[in-house]
């Protein structure tokens, strides 16, 4: 059974955030080597979720890389706010 | 725990909404408890009095959360977590695909701690120190790294010269500053910049 990233993301973010309705994560576009995923938070949420220096972040892509490890593809992620 | 008390009309959903902005936590988590019901003269103008609380218990939340991820990656993995002391949580996972959560160098065990401390930290009010370690990797990382602090520093001590170690992370570089700290024949400090900061074993002049 192929990992669900989009899940995977959403269960991680939605515990950091103050509004979760405002939440969405869309995976942009897949192709052999490498998936590149989108989340959308609230403006208020953004720094939250992009934590210090990026730290957050940053550890949020790493567990993705690692799920995605066995599929041997890379995995892109955009933290943006509306 | 975190918890606020504040003054409104209606007990619903917006009052919860309130109160999760003002505790600056998810939704989910708040808890409502009426103080005072308070009526105005004629009894038309009617409000409350609640005491907001962020519902939330580090271990039984924390494993909650780690067990969703590790379901989300499809590894199954039994968790642990035992309190160390009065703010010092550690959480032991043991999965059947270890190394892929490990990483390179614990680059993805550094990640999940990282995210996991940053979440339990966002619902309670005093600080915890929360501590992730996988199938025993870190434990035995760090015997490793205690028997070649040792062994550089007698190295060291012999011939005089200062050593420089690998690239390590700060909690790496600790446990070798750590455990060379009462010797007295060595000094250590940490050089370079994050993340390829190490550790120099220099020899004490006498």
């Amino acid at each position: 059974m192929a990992v669900d990233f989009e899940k995977l993301i959403l269960d991680l973010v939605t515990p950091l955030v103050i509004h979760p309705e405002d939440l969405l994560v869309k995976k942009f576009s897949e192709d052999e080597t490498s998936i590149t995923l989108q989340v959308l938070v609230n403006q208020e949420d953004l720094g939250r979720v992009i934590g210090r220096s990026g730290r957050i972040a940053n550890a949020i892509r790493t567990i993705a890389y690692a799920a995605a490890s066995r599929l041997g593809k890379k995995v892109n992620i955009d933290f943006d706010s509306f | 725990m975190k918890s606020i008390r504040f003054e409104t009309k209606t007990l619903n959903d917006s009052a919860i909404q309130y109160a999760a902005k003002e505790l600056r936590v998810n939704k989910d988590f708040v808890e409502l408890n009426v103080i005072e019901e308070k009526k105005s003269l004629l009894g038309l103008n009617k409000s409350y009095v609640v005491e907001a609380t962020v519902d939330f218990d580090v271990i039984k939340d924390g494993i909650e959360y780690l067990k969703t991820l590790l379901e989300n990656m499809q590894i199954e993995a039994v968790i642990e977590a035992k309190q160390l002391d009065e703010r010092q949580v550690l959480f032991s996972v043991e999965a059947k695909e270890n190394p892929i959560l490990i990483g390179k160098n614990g680059k993805t065990l550094d990640a999940i701690q990282t995210l996991l401390k940053n979440y339990i930290n966002l619902y309670i009010e005093e600080y915890h120190v929360i501590l992730v370690d996988i199938g025993g990797y870190k434990e035995q990382r760090k015997k490793q790294l205690e028997i070649l602090a040792t062994k550089t520093a007698m190295e060291v001590v012999k011939t005089k010269v200062k050593t420089r170690l690998g690239r390590m992370n700060a909690y790496e570089r600790r446990v070798v500053h750590t455990k060379l700290s009462d010797w007295r024949d060595v000094t250590t400090e940490s050089e370079g910049d994050e993340p390829n900061r190490f550790v120099v074993i220099k020899p004490n002049k006498k």
